[in-house]
């Protein structure tokens, strides 16, 4: 299933572009080659990229120029990569954030601090 | 926590309602506003909410000829360290 627009009535139809595969958190998706993660991921329906850290909301695209690292994803291993401004290539193994422990409230809270 | 309508610092989840209760109960200053709220602190370094986080400040306290705006810290984007000097 796509959500691109294959038929634009000015920019006309979607030129035929080589694909490229990728797996977001462990799930096996198609992208065009070049086009930004961030895209390709919307093109497939995928509109949450990672939770906040703290509270578990979701978070997703937002300024997608690069400026708000919203859309901060684990790409081959390296955290804290843009989505946005990510070029997808053949084989990129992405993870999306996830919440991290709070360890100290934690123990407060379970010890009546 | 709960019923946040508008957030202003995506990063640390602060809410524009948070934001104005924390500044007019203390009537702080813009750094004031952001160490009590962490408003401007998260991973993208208050570069997406800095000049919102400074306005909802000055509305409850004035700015005066003495005071600075919050400050973008150098480097203008974050960058690795690796970038800046790894050894291959």
């Amino acid at each position: 299933m796509t959500e691109r627009i294959m038929s634009h009535p000015i920019l006309g139809d979607l030129p035929h572009k080589e694909k490229v595969t990728f797996t977001f958190d462990d799930q096996l998706y198609e992208a065009y080659k070049g086009e930004s993660l961030a895209a390709a991921l919307l093109a497939q329906g995928v509109r949450t990229l990672r939770v906040h850290e703290e509270t578990g909301h979701p978070r997703g695209i937002y300024c997608n120029i690069g400026h708000c690292f919203e859309c901060r994803v684990n790409i081959n291993g390296l955290d804290g990569e843009r989505a946005c401004i990510t070029p997808v290539a053949e084989g990129m193994v992405v993870k999306s954030g996830k919440v991290l422990p709070t360890t100290v409230r934690d123990w407060r809270k379970h010890h009546g601090k | 926590m709960q019923n946040k309508t508008m957030i202003v610092c995506r990063c640390e989840e602060v809410s524009f309602d948070e934001l104005v209760k924390t500044a007019s109960e203390n009537n702080c200053s813009a750094r004031e506003l952001k160490l009590r709220t962490r408003a401007g602190m998260g991973y993208c370094g208050g570069r997406t909410c800095r000049t919102m986080v400074d306005q909802i400040a000055h509305i409850h306290q004035p700015r005066s000829n003495n005071d600075v705006s919050l400050k973008y810290q150098a480097p203008i984007r974050p960058v690795r360290f690796a970038d800046l000097g790894e050894v291959k």
